[in-house]
């Protein structure tokens, strides 16, 4: 199909329907988005590189708001500009918010009394239970390095243990991560100057070993 | 409509501080509307997340617009997932090239590294809760720990103890998860089916 020569409403329609066969037939979160996004964009459309999804993963993954969101508006952007992140953000939306909405209002209240339906929402609960565990492990893992970091992490946990809202949490985690930025760029500039630059001063992330045995926290 | 408002911007504030995907709205939500306004129970937002991780779409807007039907109706679920894409289509559209070129600058370097660091926390402290809702019978009582600082044994309250199905599918899931490439769609329907049967004994 030669999308180029799309007139510029079709291009959003074909935004707002792709994006709503998306959610519409993906369980689950963002993340397993993407290799739907990557068959209809990269190989069906050609309107995307696997460069630029790549770049678009890790990017939707940096700014805040739910990831499936995130996506939608680059691609919409990239694709149609600002009228395009638009569309596509519509198309995401349409699908959750319909079939919840009949949910929603068939059962407002969501307390089962019958004993088999009461099982099979226990039962659910402890497969998320599992899958936030390991979301959350490969998150530690990827991100938590320095014996500073662990405490960091274990602060943070504390305090939200501790009943502290977990937006002020959030916030206060700004002014704290330009801190530790700041302390890592100035030891690292220390650490090049003693080295009399014969050899080169190895990156701070990767002087501690990331432990394995640390990566669960439980 | 002024409570949609209200809903409105609190869906805002949280997909602001939502970084790291849709299970940070776990702490979010519960710290607003279980324990703060007391719209829901934490079994009922139990359940919510349950029906939000099944149906098909993105499982922060799912529960987004469950809150919203729960405390408004209608008009509240609108603005509530709108309240949630708001934001991200606003940065999305004046940031999307930006954020690339100014990715090694040290505020935001500082501000990604310091966010990831409490999303980490937050999303741990996501699992704790859901703990008390499958593993154990009921919230986790962290304040009976408060015992093991005096070295006392700590006093757990009445009901709260480890839910063996719940550990069962726990388990089989982290296994699945880690040993196979199986959709997390078919881990789900299996965990519920599991739970169906495991309900006849405990």
């Amino acid at each position: 199909m030669e999308i180029q020569t799309l007139s510029r409403a079709r291009r959003l329609l074909l935004l707002y329907c792709s994006f709503f066969r998306i959610t519409a037939l993906v369980v689950g979160g963002g993340l397993a988005m993407l290799p739907v996004i990557e068959e209809i964009f990269v190989v069906k459309y050609k309107l995307l590189t696997r460069e630029e999804l790549l770049d678009m993963t890790a990017l939707t993954q940096t700014v805040p708001g739910i990831i499936a969101i995130n996506s939608a508006v680059y691609i919409g952007m990239k694709v149609g500009g600002v009228p395009g992140a638009l569309a596509a953000a519509a198309g995401a939306v349409t699908p959750p918010f319909t079939v919840i909405l009949i949910i929603a209002s068939l059962f407002p209240h969501l307390d089962p009394k019958n004993r088999y339906l009461l099982g099979v929402f226990a039962g659910i609960r402890a497969a998320v239970t599992g899958m936030i565990l390991v979301t959350g492990c490969r998150m530690f893992r990827r991100s938590v390095k320095t014996p500073l970091e662990y405490a960091a992490v274990l602060v943070f946990f504390a305090l939200a243990v501790m009943k502290v809202s977990p937006a002020l949490l959030i916030l206060a985690a700004v002014p704290f991560g330009w801190c530790y930025v700041w302390w890592q760029t100035r030891r690292l500039a220390r650490a090049g100057q003693s080295a009399d630059g014969g050899k080169t001063a190895a990156p701070v992330d990767s002087s501690v070993e990331p432990r394995e045995n640390g990566g669960d926290a439980k | 409509m002024n409570h949609c408002l209200v809903l409105f911007f609190q869906f805002c504030k949280f997909s602001v501080l939502c970084f790291g995907g849709g299970y940070m709205l776990i702490p979010l939500l519960t710290a607003q509307y279980v324990d703060q306004e007391q719209v829901l129970t934490m079994s009922e937002f139990g359940n919510l997340c349950s029906v939000a991780q099944v149906t098909p779409g993105p499982v922060g807007l799912n529960t987004a617009t469950y809150v919203g039907y729960v405390n408004e109706g209608f008009f509240g679920a609108l603005a509530a997932s709108l309240g949630l894409i708001a934001p991200t289509v606003l940065i999305g559209c004046s940031a999307a090239a930006g954020i690339n070129r100014w990715k090694d600058t040290f505020l935001v370097k500082g501000m990604l590294k310091g966010t990831r660091l409490a999303a980490v926390a937050l999303i741990m402290f996501a699992v704790t809760i859901f703990f008390g809702m499958s593993v154990f019978t009921r919230t986790i009582p962290w304040e009976s720990f408060g015992a093991l600082f005096k070295f006392e044994r700590p006093v757990l309250p009445e009901g709260f103890r480890v839910s063996p199905a719940g550990v069962l599918i726990c388990g089989a899931t982290i296994v699945l998860m880690l040993k196979t490439k199986l959709p997390s769609t078919v881990l789900l329907l299996g965990a519920a089916a599991a739970g169906a049967v495991l309900s006849f004994w405990f």
